[in-house]
C-alpha cells in the first residue's frame, strides 16, 4: 500500500467492499484535529486483508461527545492531539504560570477518565500516546510542552485495562520522518496536521491490534534451515562448517536471527521447520550443535524430509490444527517461494534477503503478525504495577455524564448584534459553515453590511470561550422582523463545527427569542433546508419545540409563537450581552 | 501535452469528488460540484501533488478553488520545469 498514491487508494478502496462477504467491521475515529484522510487508507488497508472493515470520523474536536456516540463500534481510535488541547497550545503554553499549567494537567486527565469511562465496554480503544516531537523536535532543554505531554502518558500508562492500548506514533514518526510526518500547511488554517505518508504508516502499524481482534494472527512461524537458520547447506559443507557462530561476520547474522525466533517462542509462537534434509542431519544439529539456539523444546514441529514442501505445510497446518493462514514461512530459495506462492496463497513467505544483514531487521518487523490482543503474565505483572500507581493519585473532578462535563468548561457566550467589525468574519461564516447551518444562505460582506444598515433586521453573532480561552466569533443568525405584524423570520442559523456538542446552540435560541420578545414579537418562523451536508441539524427546530408547519422534501418550515416557547434552561452557559 | 494534463486533472477530480468523468469541465467549481467542500479539496491537492510531483503553496491551496485555476497553477509548475 505504501506505493500507491492517495487518488489509487481512493479508487480502490471504492471498489473493494463489493467484493468482500464478511459483515461489516466498525472502526471510529475521534479526534480533537482533522484526520480524515485516515479513512479510506485504513478502510483499503483492512478490507485487502478480508476485513470488511468501515471507518466513520467524528465530529472536529468532539472527543468527549463522540465517545459516548461511537462506543458500540468494534474499535474506536483516539487522536487526542497536544496541540489542539485548546488552540495554540503548542506556543501559549510557554507563557502558562503554574497555576495554568496546573488546571489544563487535570483538565485533561478528568477528560480522559471521561472518555475511557465511556469507552470501557468498546472491545478495543486505540489512544495515541501524546507527543510534543512535532512541535518541539530540536529543543534542548524540556519545555513546558514537553513537560505536559510526559505527564499524560504518565497518566495513560496508569489507566491501561484489558480494552484500551497506546500507540506510539513517535515510533511512527522516526519510521519516515518528521518532515515527511506533518503537512503544517493545513494546520493553521484548518486544523489538520498529518500528511496521507503519516496515515498509511499508521494504518500499516495499527494493523495487527485490528487482525488480532478479528483472529487473524499468525501462530507459527516455519523455518527452511540451509542459509535460513544457519549459512551453509549442511549436507554438502558439514556439520562442522555450517555457520551461526556470533563472533562470525554472517554467524552474527543467523545468531540474531535463532535469537528473535526464541523471543517470538517466549510470546507463544510456534517454532516449526520445512527443510529438504536428513531428518537425523537436522536432529544432530539440533540436539549438540553448540551454536545452535533453538533446540528441541522450543521447536513444535519439524518437518525435515525429501517431501516437496507444499505437502510439509500442508502437514503443519493439519497437524497443529491451525489454518494455512496462521503460518509464516521463510525461506532463501526463490524457487520455494514462489511455489508456495503459488500452491499455498495463504501462507506468509518471506525470503531471506540477499543483502543478509537486513535479515534480522525484517523479522523483528514481522512481530506484529503475531500480535495477540488477549495479555500474557507478564503483561498482567506490568498492568497490577500500573494500577498500584493509580490508586496513589490523588483525587481529582470526575464527571458523570456530558452535562456535568459540559459544566465544568466554564462556557460563556459573548453576543454581538448588528456589529459592523465582524463583516468580515460573518460572511466568511456563511460562505464556509456546511454541517451546522439550516438554511445555508451564502452571503457577501456588503449583504451582511446591507442587513446590518437594514433596521427590520437583525444580525446577530456570538463568540464563545472557555475556562482556556476564546474559540472566536463562531455563531450566527439573521433575523427580519415585520414589526406591523408582530412577526419576524430567522433567515439564517449557522455554527462553526468547532463549537458543536457543547449545546450552546439551544442557549443561542434562547437569547434570540428572549430578544424578539423584548421587541414585541410574538411570532417567529424558521425552516430547515436540506442539503448533503447538514442532516445533523434537520431535528434541530423540533428539538426546540417550535412547530412543524409544513414540509417537503427539501425543506421543514416550522411556526413557533413565542409564548409558548419552552426554554431548555441549560444553567452552565452564561450569556455576555454586548 | 498540454491537453494531456486536463485529462490527468479532470480524472483526478472524478475520483477525488466522487462525480463521474463528464460532470467535470472547465467550469467546475465547488458551486456545480456539491461534494467539493474543505476536506475534498485537501484530498485533491494532495491527490494533484503526487500525480504531478508538484507542490502548492499555501496560498495556492486556497486560491486554486476551481478548475482553471487549479490547471493555471499546475501548467505552470509543470512549465517551470
Amino acid at each position: 500500500m505504501m506505493e500507491l498514491k492517495y487518488s489509487e487508494i481512493l479508487k480502490l478502496n471504492k471498489e473493494l467492499p463489493k467484493t468482500l462477504k464478511s459483515s461489516s467491521y466498525t472502526i471510529s475515529i475521534i479526534s480533537n484535529i482533522i484526520v480524515h484522510q485516515i479513512k479510506e487508507i485504513l478502510e483499503y488497508l483492512l478490507r485487502t486483508e478480508g476485513i470488511n472493515a468501515n471507518v466513520n470520523i467524528g465530529d472536529y474536536d468532539n472527543i468527549i461527545q463522540s465517545s459516548t456516540k461511537y462506543k458500540n463500534a468494534n474499535i474506536v481510535i483516539i487522536f487526542w492531539e497536544l496541540s489542539n488541547i485548546l488552540d495554540g497550545l503548542q506556543f501559549k503554553i510557554e507563557l502558562f504560570s503554574q497555576d495554568q499549567l496546573d488546571k489544563i494537567l487535570e483538565k485533561t486527565k478528568s477528560e480522559i477518565d471521561f472518555v475511557f469511562k465511556n469507552l470501557k465496554n468498546t472491545s478495543l480503544v486505540l489512544i495515541n500516546r501524546f507527543s510534543s516531537i512535532h512541535f518541539s523536535s530540536l529543543n534542548i532543554k524540556k519545555n513546558n510542552f514537553d513537560l505536559l505531554a510526559d505527564q499524560l502518558n504518565q497518566y495513560l500508562e496508569n489507566k491501561i485495562s484489558s480494552n484500551i492500548r497506546l500507540i506510539n506514533v513517535e515510533k511512527l514518526i522516526a519510521n519516515i520522518g518528521l518532515g515527511k510526518c506533518l503537512d503544517l500547511r493545513y494546520f493553521y488554517s484548518s486544523k489538520a496536521l498529518y500528511t496521507v505518508d503519516f496515515f498509511k504508516e499508521y494504518a500499516m502499524y495499527i494493523k495487527s491490534y485490528v487482525m488480532s481482534a478479528n483472529g487473524k494472527s499468525k501462530k507459527a512461524l516455519i523455518f527452511d534451515c540451509d542459509n535460513t537458520l544457519w549459512k551453509g547447506i549442511l549436507s554438502e559443507d558439514g556439520f562442522d562448517n555450517i555457520e551461526m557462530n556470533p563472533r562470525t561476520k554472517d554467524g552474527a547474522v543467523f545468531a540474531e536471527v535463532q535469537a528473535i525466533a526464541l523471543a517470538f517462542n517466549k510470546q507463544g509462537v510456534l517454532i516449526g521447520l520445512c527443510s529438504k534434509n536428513n531428518h537425523d542431519d537436522i536432529d544432530e544439529v539440533i540436539k549438540s550443535h553448540k551454536d545452535m539456539q533453538l533446540r528441541d523444546e522450543h521447536i513444535t514441529i519439524n518437518k525435515s524430509n525429501w517431501t516437496d514442501k507444499v505437502t510439509n505445510l500442508k502437514a503443519i497446518s493439519k497437524e497443529l490444527n491451525i489454518g494455512l493462514d496462521s503460518l509464516v514461512f521463510v525461506d532463501d530459495s526463490p524457487f520455494e517461494i514462489n511455489l508456495i506462492r503459488e500452491k499455498l496463497p495463504d501462507v506468509t513467505v518471506l525470503k531471506v534477503p540477499k543483502e543478509l544483514y537486513n535479515y534480522p531487521k525484517m523479522l523483528r518487523n514481522i512481530n506484529g503478525l503475531f500480535y495477540n490482543l488477549s495479555y500474557t503474565d507478564e503483561d498482567k505483572i506490568k498492568i497490577k504495577i500500573y494500577k498500584d500507581q493509580e490508586k496513589r493519585e490523588s483525587a481529582k473532578k470526575t464527571f458523570n455524564d456530558i452535562d456535568d462535563y459540559l459544566s465544568s468548561l466554564g462556557l460563556k457566550m459573548t453576543i454581538f448584534k448588528n456589529d459592523e467589525t465582524f463583516i468580515p468574519r460573518m460572511s466568511q461564516m456563511t460562505q464556509k459553515t456546511n454541517q451546522f447551518n439550516l438554511t445555508t444562505k451564502r452571503y457577501t460582506e456588503i449583504e451582511i453590511q446591507n442587513f446590518i444598515n437594514d433596521p427590520n433586521v437583525i444580525v446577530v453573532a456570538f463568540s464563545l470561550s472557555d475556562n482556556f480561552g476564546d474559540n472566536g466569533l463562531t455563531g450566527l443568525s439573521i433575523i427580519v422582523l415585520d414589526e406591523n405584524s408582530k412577526s419576524s423570520v430567522i433567515d439564517s442559523l449557522l455554527m462553526s463545527c468547532r463549537i458543536i456538542g457543547r449545546n450552546v446552540e439551544f442557549t443561542f435560541i434562547d437569547f434570540i427569542v428572549n430578544m424578539l420578545k423584548e421587541k414585541s414579537i410574538s411570532v417567529i418562523e424558521s425552516q430547515y433546508i436540506k442539503t448533503s451536508k447538514n442532516g445533523q441539524v434537520k431535528e434541530f427546530y423540533d428539538n426546540c419545540f417550535f412547530k412543524l408547519d409544513s414540509e417537503n422534501d427539501s425543506t421543514k418550515k416550522y411556526i413557533l409563537d413565542i409564548n409558548k416557547y419552552k426554554s431548555k434552561q441549560l444553567n452552565y452557559i452564561e450569556v455576555i450581552n454586548e | 501535452m498540454s491537453n494531456n494534463i486536463q485529462e490527468q486533472i479532470k480524472n483526478i477530480m472524478s475520483t477525488v469528488l466522487d462525480v463521474s468523468l463528464d460532470k467535470i469541465n472547465s467550469n467546475s467549481s465547488p458551486d456545480t460540484i456539491e461534494s467539493w467542500d474543505s476536506l475534498k479539496h485537501m484530498n485533491l491537492i494532495i491527490s494533484l501533488e503526487e500525480e504531478f510531483n508538484i507542490t502548492f503553496t499555501d496560498d495556492e491551496i486556497f486560491e486554486s478553488m476551481n478548475y482553471k485555476l487549479i490547471e493555471a497553477i499546475i501548467i505552470e509548475k509543470k512549465g517551470n520545469n
